[in-house]
């Protein structure tokens, strides 16, 4: 397997060389691959560890996954849900990171500590302030506005309730990835735009914008991947609710494992979810891929 | 700047630290106390169960085990400081966990070898904890002789846990706003109809503007009407096979039906007013609420400022087949695979807790539960308590269906929301909530027990 | 002028938006030095009317916070240094070494990424359970010993190291071991702000895992003794929102300690992409 391929390979390189690796292997192989195909078996299976039932299904898990109306609901609002917050984080992240990086602005990191605030709280926390917020008789949000809508419960405003919680808590580090990636710009392509005599906005639209895709990139797919498993801010916010309005595709498996203790179903959905991630970070590589 | 941001945040987590170990060192002092009062019974007590205090457990020999609750932990720590005062050779650890989490963790650490010996159970809970219980070694006919309520319990000839207590629904009232209405004593009503009436009463708009609810069950009608209700029209929650569920029904759909003309014909409150009808009563938003009895102790120390009165639940015409759903709070179980001397201290500690009077009689207090314990039904501690007193009169006109799956909650819930929140019709919601119900109960053990109402048809 | 008004405009916007990012946290902190019966009332005030520490003194009643703040303080730690160490290593071994099999072992290794966690955590669980780690902190730290995100993050971070500097000290007879950790290690310090800020923050409020492993009291961690407070039939707002209060501090202080080198070190990793 290792082979010599640079002529200054000493020993310790190879003895370094072999305990990561197989350290590595070692690793993932018992907290990843095994767990995985244990999963994945358990995923054909009918299986409640509480009764202990473990029997075998063939493919009638996943033919309710696709057959249930309920996990087609909760995938298309998590698809909702991860469009609409993605797309805030990263037009708020990069607005604000530009706005913050350009020289009109003092205090920099003052700003970039503020609206890194939320990224570090816990998520139960802040979703149980935001349900105070939302609240239709004391929450400050009706107060403020001067509104009488009941938030989280009216199906039309529910899920819009919780993404932009989300977008409240999430901005702040986008905003930080962005302003990462623009210290980071070669200072002489933008001195060439300058003396080509490109204004602000042609400068920011044909250097800086392509210049930052890796970093969007970047952002995109830990969104991605992290808003397709979120489940806290439903959990407490609005437990699906109304009726099943607000059910996302990971409250679904937490739900289906963890209060029902269906792990056979609920290894189904997760596999089945593992798929969509999979499908659509693989779009967001060919996306960006395509452009150029 | 970052460094004075940091400053004074490190002088804030100090003084907080500080804080935290001025509480943990008050707490321990309380606990010292609390174990110094613990009085040592000499003589045998208790009805038909009796406790001896001068049978040694484990041979007198050292033993530690350990026991799992939520969020009581006072009333816990006193019974064992109680038990552990007479057998000086056994410490029991209390574990304390939330709710929520409580009945997601239980059920996998009993599958492990690791798990409590003793942890107190909800039934709700029922089916992910029988598999791991162990039977009771008292006698069924001693259980029976000192409780209310013991057949429900009985599998197979065995009773893993009993009901030390019974909770149900009761009207809460806020006595200023009754008398700013003009009500008195004599208008409290019996029956829906006048329920109703008295809510309009209570209703107070400012234009379009709703002021003050008569009757508000935001977020909670599914445990506190719908689930309970459909006993006054004599009808079940569950098909007589006791396993198919019974909510597709007239009786159901007339309940909620009821609910919605109350909000939408009556406008005695509003599905936008008020979150939880719970929190919009201690407020001082809504007047009236039908709850259970354990938002007695919620009023007591939440909503202090809030005069309240209770009243019994109304019913449809005055001579109602039950009155009401009840639901037990169980008494502890026992790990059957824990090791033979904890199971032991387990099943002693059991039979202390049910020969204890002063124990039963702080425990149902704390959950204002009606004592199952036949001996205490007319006691006067019980008494005073008025979301027991009202109850006194008609408990067994009660019916307790067994421990229903949660799904049957949250199925209704979710049906309910539909109705109000996402404009579907009562029939359609019913049936899919009917439908839903079955499936996630497919793989239950759960059988109700309904037929084993004592007035049963 | 017109700089002067765009850069007023700008400033006033921006500190708009920072108090709408900040007025939740204010309104929390407010609020726990209020009583439940306030936090719930139907007159609002963003400032406590009645001014009580009782959310603070009585945090005790739910749990032994301190305990909890120490034990998340150390797990957290350990975690933490772990993961830096072993992803620094690894990123150091695929960037820097070339052998058979490496890019097929680092796409392995972005592909962990993605992976939900629903899918591994019930048979996780069992996993530990038949390992007998069940209560004890091996379960929270082994597992997490390795981080797909942490040997991206770092892999990219250290090609961009010089080969000269290390090829330099091959040559001054240095050994790999050396070369690791007086040489990569120091000039990573960057990526490894910015993995320590993200473990760092992840192990702090990661709640199910540690609430599935960990029974007794003493060992419990912090973010499970947040969820304390949610009875059975209430929840305990107050004291909720005090011990959130004090539970954000280490976070915020650790993001303001590296915010410099964090900010540097995501720059190098991901903008490489």
């Amino acid at each position: 397997m290792f082979k010599k391929t640079h002529p200054l390979q000493s020993k310790s390189e190879i003895i370094l060389r072999n305990i990561v690796v197989i350290a590595m292997v070692i690793f993932f192989t018992v907290f990843l691959i095994v767990p995985i195909g244990i999963a994945f078996a358990g995923s054909f299976h009918e299986w409640n560890p509480l009764s202990g039932t473990y029997n075998f299904l063939g493919l009638e898990n996943y033919k309710e996954v696709f057959t249930s109306g309920l996990f087609g609901k909760s995938m298309l609002n998590t698809v909702i849900f991860s469009v609409v917050v993605i797309i805030f984080r990263v037009g708020l992240g990069l607005g604000i990171a530009y706005a913050i990086y350009s020289a009109l602005v003092k205090y920099k990191s003052f700003f970039r500590a503020v609206y890194y605030m939320p990224v570090v709280t816990p998520m139960v926390a802040v979703a149980f302030v935001w349900k105070f917020m939302y609240n239709p008789q004391i929450g400050t949000i009706n107060q403020i506005f001067g509104l009488d809508i009941n938030w989280l419960m009216n199906p039309k405003t529910a899920l819009l309730a919780v993404m932009v919680m989300t977008i409240w808590k999430d901005f702040g580090y986008a905003v930080v990835m962005y302003m990462a990636g623009l210290y980071s710009l070669p200072a002489d392509a933008l001195e060439a735009a300058k003396v080509d005599g490109a204004n602000a906005w042609q400068t920011f639209r044909y250097i800086t914008l392509p210049l930052l895709k890796p970093m969007t990139l970047f952002v995109v797919i830990t969104s991605i991947i992290s808003y397709i498993q979120a489940y806290v801010q439903i959990l407490i916010m609005t437990e699906g609710g109304p009726g099943t309005a607000t059910y996302l595709a990971s409250y679904i498996i937490y739900d289906e494992a963890f209060v029902k203790y269906n792990f056979g179903y609920a290894s189904a959905l997760s596999f089945v979810l593992f798929v969509i991630t999979a499908v659509f970070t693989w779009l967001s590589f060919r996306v960006s891929g395509t452009e150029e | 700047m970052k460094r004075r941001i940091f400053a004074a945040m490190m002088a804030a987590a100090l003084a907080v630290t500080g804080l935290a170990g001025c509480g943990g060192s008050t707490e321990q002092k309380n606990e010292e106390k609390e174990t110094a009062k613990a009085e040592v019974p000499a003589e045998p007590f208790g009805d038909t169960i009796k406790y001896d205090p001068s049978v040694e457990i484990n041979d007198g020999k050292d033993i530690s085990v350990e026991l799992w609750e939520w969020g009581s932990d006072d009333l816990f720590q006193k019974v064992i400081d109680g038990y552990t005062a007479i057998h000086p050779n056994v410490s029991i650890k209390l574990v304390n966990n939330p709710w929520e989490d409580y009945w997601t963790k239980l059920p996998l650490a009993l599958d492990g070898e690791k798990g409590p010996a003793i942890f107190n159970i909800h039934n709700s809970y029922h089916e992910n904890l029988i598999n791991y219980l162990a039977p009771l070694d008292i006698p069924l006919e001693d259980l029976q002789a000192d409780f209310t309520g013991v057949d429900a319990h009985v599998i197979d000839g065995e009773v893993y846990y009993i009901d030390y207590g019974m909770m149900t629904g009761s009207v809460y009232y806020n006595k200023k706003m009754w008398e700013e209405a003009g009500l008195t004593e004599d208008d409290i009503p019996k029956t829906w109809d006048e329920m109703r009436e008295v809510a309009k009463k209570l209703t107070v708009r400012d234009g379009d503007k709703l002021i003050q609810a008569g009757l508000n069950f935001n977020d909670d009608f599914h445990q506190n009407y719908l689930l309970g209700l459909n006993y006054q029209l004599g009808e079940n929650l569950f098909q007589e096979d006791g396993k198919t569920p019974n909510i597709n029904t007239d009786a159901m759909k007339q309940v909620m039906q009821m609910l919605v003309d109350m909000y939408e014909v009556d406008g005695v409150g509003s599905k936008d007013f008020g979150e939880k009808g719970s929190d919009s009563f201690g407020q001082g938003q809504s007047a009236m609420v039908i709850q259970w009895g354990h938002y007695y102790n919620t009023l007591k120390t939440t909503w202090s400022d809030i005069d309240f009165g209770v009243f019994e639940i109304p019913t449809f015409d005055g001579n109602p087949y039950a009155y009401n759903r009840y639901n037990g709070e169980s008494t502890f179980g026992i790990n059957k695979n824990a090791p033979e001397d904890q199971q032991a201290v387990a099943q002693d500690f059991v039979k202390y807790f049910l020969a204890n009077d002063e124990a039963q009689i702080e425990f149902n207090l704390a959950m204002s539960t009606f004592p199952a314990k036949k001996s205490l039904a007319e006691n006067e501690k019980i008494l005073e308590n008025p979301s027991l007193r009202v109850l006194s009169e008609h408990i067994d006109h009660y019916i307790w269906p067994g421990p229903m799956p949660s799904t049957m909650e949250t199925s209704l819930k979710k049906a309910g929301q539909d109705i109000f929140f996402n404009g579907v019709d009562i029939d359609t919601a019913f049936a899919e909530a009917q439908e839903n119900i079955i499936k996630d109960m497919k793989n239950s053990s759960f059988v109700s027990v309904e037929n084993l109402y004592a007035y049963a048809e | 002028m017109r700089r002067k008004i765009s850069a007023v405009v700008l400033n006033v916007l921006l500190l708009l938006l920072g108090v709408v990012t900040v007025y939740p946290f204010v309104w929390m902190l407010s609020s726990s030095f209020k009583k439940n019966s306030e936090i719930m009332a139907l007159e609002q005030h963003l400032l406590p009317q009645v001014f009580t520490l009782d959310n603070y003194v009585n945090m005790n009643a739910h749990f032994n916070f301190l305990r909890f703040f120490l034990n998340s303080l150390v797990v957290t730690l350990v975690v933490t240094v772990l993961v830096i160490y072993t992803s620094t290593l690894c990123g150091f071994v695929l960037s820097k070494y070339k052998f058979r099999g490496r890019n097929v072992l680092f796409g392995f290794v972005l592909s962990t990424m993605m992976i939900p966690w629903c899918v591994t955590i019930i048979p996780k669980y069992s996993m530990i359970q038949s390992f007998g780690w069940m209560d004890s902190y091996k379960a929270l730290i082994i597992p997490a010993m390795f981080s797909g995100f942490g040997i991206f993050m770092m892999k990219q971070h250290i090609s961009s190291l010089p080969d000269e500097i290390l090829e330099a000290a091959r040559i001054d007879g240095a050994n790999e071991f050396y070369i690791f950790h007086r040489i990569v290690f120091p000039m990573a310090k960057n990526g490894i702000s910015s993995i320590a800020i993200f473990q760092f923050l992840w192990t702090w409020e990661d709640f199910l895992w540690p609430y599935l492993v960990i029974n007794s009291q003493e060992k419990q961690l912090l973010a499970v003794g947040l969820k304390m407070f949610n009875g059975q039939y209430s929840t305990d707002y107050g004291a909720l929102f005090a011990a959130t209060a004090i539970s954000i501090v280490p976070v915020l202080l650790i993001y303001l300690f590296f915010q410099k080198q964090f900010i540097a070190g995501i720059a190098a990793s991901a903008v490489k992409g």
